[in-house]
């Protein structure tokens, strides 16, 4: 066990001078014309020691149960162990981490026995005290956690004994083993460090226990892992692990071409081009994703209200056109909000692209020289798919006029709390999903009229079936449900889906990257060759 | 001098109050609901009013002004949205990038257009100072972030010669100054052209003054009346080019940080709108335009300092 001292080493302030002497200015500045002239850029990552990996934005909290973004979940994940997480490979299946056992004993208890660990900063071992303070305070209501819906099925933890315990549900919960447990929402933190600090933790963490600790985070800059020295068991493939926050694709393609990144995820319209010339020493992927994509249409808006019109727009749009055009070939039609290898995937929508039908429901609605909008994110493939749906709109007679926003702007425009939400007509969407289809169809609800169901789609059958879904264990039935839901969808004329698009990802081909099924990173999966 | 000081240090005082209330209000025409897009899709009715709440977003709009107006004359920007940092150290740990950065564009501006003016105007109208002439428009009609993507293709995709993304290792003079150099070209390689237009006309103006006649008279040697009488004096208008340039080189360091994913206050503003983190954009602005500001005051003074007519005009 190491003692506090030995890892308050979070250096977050910027060291940009910091021991910089004449000597040693003139001696880099002269060392670095010769050098530079005479080797090729070399890679940060040498020996399999380091990993660099680009993430697409940097941290700012990293407290499992208030944490905002995907890149913050794999450093939490490495730092405060969740009992289960994703196992890399082509399954959603999980592994255990923190947990030495864990089995469903019946529909509304999970047992589990955690393993030998410590936590950093003299706070001690890890109990199943501390996993019950854990889990139990992301599903209190009152500490206002985003995601205490991932335990909204939790009684409570029962603790046995240090290092076992109960996991009671108040009733059954199918997603459990592939949303809840195997995400940060299982982590494990110390409930004397989370206490000290008030109930939160930010970007300075303590009393960590993880595979990797957090060494340094040097903000919009990077952020390094290094290897747990007291951890016992299996250790992460790489001594430390590099982060570096870069929002645009492009930048990150052009940083792992040049030598400086290891591992990167790529945008969908340039895998066409890296898969037909990828940079030398690299392996170029391709993996299902479980993003949806699709044209929402308001149906409370007043050009839209009548079925009629939106099943005109459905039938005027060529989907695979949109789809092809969008992401020059690297992704195919997807036919509703679930994706491919979850129950609920479909092999078809229930319209067609058939112009001559649009016309005729549009002449039957009495909306012919229909004028709409469209907003979408401002986005190179958004605006490629728009321009498309625009000239398949035009073809049929209806004036399309297409709407550019920033992302601050755009994921307000159909929220209830804003003046523009009745205003918005067609909007092109994209939201990304666990792998369980309940997370799909969970943001279509009535109760999401107005946050983020902005088509205002409300069927108390739909609703119905997404709380039937959430409590079937049957795969069958669960197919079943989840497609009926989709037909209800497609029915309400509200929706075009477009596709599930693909993720694309180039590595060194020295190093064997861990990812989820959908291409998510696990970072304490990546190994050296 | 006292008199003018005082002036010139109102008129600071003044120019950055209303720099401070244009900011206000154009972050408050910003569209997008900013508790939405800091918390995320999973965020409750209740925790995303808690946050306008803790944002001061409830209270009226001339409420939420005076508290951010006396706010920031006492050193208090507020906190970070989310993470509850001060709003001062965010900008402060992100400034030292952003400043380096302008100060790499000076130097490439300066080592480069200097010695091209110079080259310029002792070649007056031959081939070399036509070429030096369309060169310069060129440089300074193409946008930086232009200048940007190519050189980082060049150099560092195509050549590796250069890092591509990063500001190099913390504590690293060494591997900090190899990732400044593709930047501060993007951002100093407009101005090569403007100081070597700037240092050109300044030289042939002094190449003609009675004084280099004289010590042409005496017989001294062309390059000591070229770089030790002539160009000492033909590079004064060019700092004063400099200074006023500092302002368009903060503008062009956010497409550097951008296509070079480097941090700075740029690239710490530009991912503050995006996610309408508004106390980081309010902030960061502020002190970039206070610094702007007393960089302006600085120049006056010392040219109030240097020349009497400047401060009795004032």
């Amino acid at each position: 066990m190491t003692n506090k001292n030995d890892h308050r080493e979070i250096e977050m302030t910027q060291k940009l001078n910091t021991g910089l002497t004449r000597r040693s200015f003139l001696a880099s500045t002269g060392a670095f014309g010769a050098a530079s002239m005479a080797f090729p850029h070399m890679a940060v990552s040498q020996d399999g020691k380091i990993l660099t990996v680009r993430s697409y934005s940097d941290l700012q909290l990293l407290d499992p149960a208030f944490r905002l973004s995907l890149p913050e979940d794999d450093i939490i994940r490495a730092i405060y162990p969740p009992l289960i997480r994703p196992k890399s490979g082509d399954e959603w299946v999980w592994t255990p981490v923190a947990a030495a056992s864990i089995e469903e004993l019946d529909d509304l208890t999970i047992a589990f026995t955690i393993r030998e660990m410590g936590f950093t900063d003299g706070y001690g071992e890890v109990t199943a005290d501390d996993v019950k303070f854990s889990i139990e305070r992301i599903a209190d209501p009152a500490n206002e956690s985003p995601y205490a819906g991932d335990w909204a099925a939790l009684k409570e933890v029962e603790v046995k004994d240090d290092r076992s315990g109960l996991i009671h549900l108040k009733n059954k919960f199918v997603p459990l083993w592939t949303t809840t447990l195997p995400t940060p929402a299982s982590c494990i933190v110390s409930r004397k460090a989370v206490e000290e600090l008030g109930g939160k933790i930010g970007t300075d963490p303590v009393a960590q226990s993880g595979q990797y600790l957090l060494a340094e985070w040097v903000p919009k800059q990077r952020t390094v892992l290094k290897r747990n020295p007291d951890w016992k068991h299996e250790h992460g493939g790489f001594e430390e692990i590099h982060i570096v926050p870069i929002e645009d694709p492009a930048t990150a393609e052009r940083g792992y071409e040049s030598g400086d990144l290891d591992y990167t995820w790529t945008s969908v319209s340039s895998l066409p081009r890296l898969k037909e010339n990828p940079p030398a020493d690299s392996k170029v992927l391709e993996k299902p994703s479980l993003a949806y994509v699709w044209l929402g249409m308001n149906q409370d808006n007043e050009a839209l209200q009548d079925v009629r019109i939106r099943r005109a727009i459905q039938h005027a749009i060529d989907r695979e056109v949109v789809v092809d055009a969008a992401y020059f070939g690297a992704a195919s039609v997807g036919n509703g909000i679930i994706a491919p290898g979850l129950p609920g995937n479909r092999d078809a929508v229930t319209y067609d692209y058939d112009p001559d039908k649009a016309r005729a429901l549009l002449a039957e609605a009495g909306a012919e020289g229909l004028m709409v909008t469209l907003d979408i994110l401002n986005q190179t493939e958004r605006l490629t798919a728009a321009q498309v749906i625009q000239a398949n709109l035009a073809d049929v007679g209806i004036t399309c006029e297409i709407k550019q926003n920033d992302s601050g702007t755009f994921w307000s425009l159909g929220s209830k709390d804003g003046d523009y939400f009745m205003d918005l007509q067609l909007v092109l969407s994209r939201f990304s999903m666990q792998p369980d289809p309940s997370w799909a169809t969970v943001w279509f609800t009535p109760e999401q009229v107005g946050v983020w169901n902005w088509e205002r789609f409300d069927n108390a059958e739909y609703k119905a079936l997404h709380d039937e879904g959430i409590v079937t264990s049957d795969p069958a039935e669960r197919d079943r449900i989840y497609k009926e839901m989709q037909r209800l969808m497609d029915e309400s004329g509200c929706y075009v889906f477009f596709t599930h698009e693909v993720v694309g990802a180039i590595h060194k081909d020295t190093i064997d990257p861990g990812l989820k099924p959908n291409g998510e990173a696990l970072l304490s999966d990546f190994k050296p060759v | 001098m006292l008199n003018y000081a005082v002036k010139r240090l109102g008129l600071a005082v003044a120019i950055v109050s209303l720099a401070m209330f244009l900011l206000f209000c154009m972050i408050y025409l910003v569209p997008g609901d900013p508790a939405s897009v800091a918390l995320g899709p999973r965020a409750t009715d209740a925790m995303k009013e808690a946050l306008r709440i803790k944002m001061g977003l409830d209270q009226p709009i001339w409420v939420q002004f005076w508290h951010f107006f006396t706010g920031a004359w006492t050193g208090d920007l507020g906190e970070e949205v989310l993470s509850g940092r001060p709003v001062l150290d965010v900008v402060l740990e992100q400034l030292p990038f952003t400043l380096v950065l302008i100060a790499g564009g000076i130097s490439w501006s300066v080592a480069l257009g200097i010695p091209l003016g110079c080259w310029a105007a002792i070649n007056r109208g031959s081939f070399a100072d036509r070429l030096v002439g369309v060169l310069s428009v060129a440089v300074i009609a193409v946008p930086s972030f232009v200048i940007a993507i190519y050189a980082l293709l060049i150099f560092a995709v195509t050549l590796q010669w250069l890092p591509a993304i990063g500001a190099g290792e913390p504590g690293d003079p060494g591997d900090q100054l190899v990732h400044l150099i593709l930047p501060s070209l993007a951002v100093g390689l407009g101005w090569v052209g403007y100081i070597a237009r700037m240092v050109r006309a300044s030289m042939l103006e002094v190449l003609e003054a009675s004084h280099i006649r004289t010590a042409r008279a005496f017989g001294l040697p062309e390059n000591m009346i070229t770089y030790r009488y002539a160009l000492t004096i033909a590079i004064l208008p060019t700092i004063t080019l400099l200074g006023v340039g500092i302002g368009q080189m903060l503008s062009s360091a956010v497409f550097a940080e951008i296509v070079f994913a480097r941090p700075g206050v740029g690239k710490l503003v530009y991912d503050a709108i995006l996610t309408r983190n508004f106390p980081v954009v309010t902030g960061a602005v502020l002190v970039t335009t206070v610094i702007f500001v007393l960089l302006n005051l600085v120049a006056d003074l010392i040219v109030g300092a240097l020349d009497p007519r400047v401060r009795s005009s004032f």
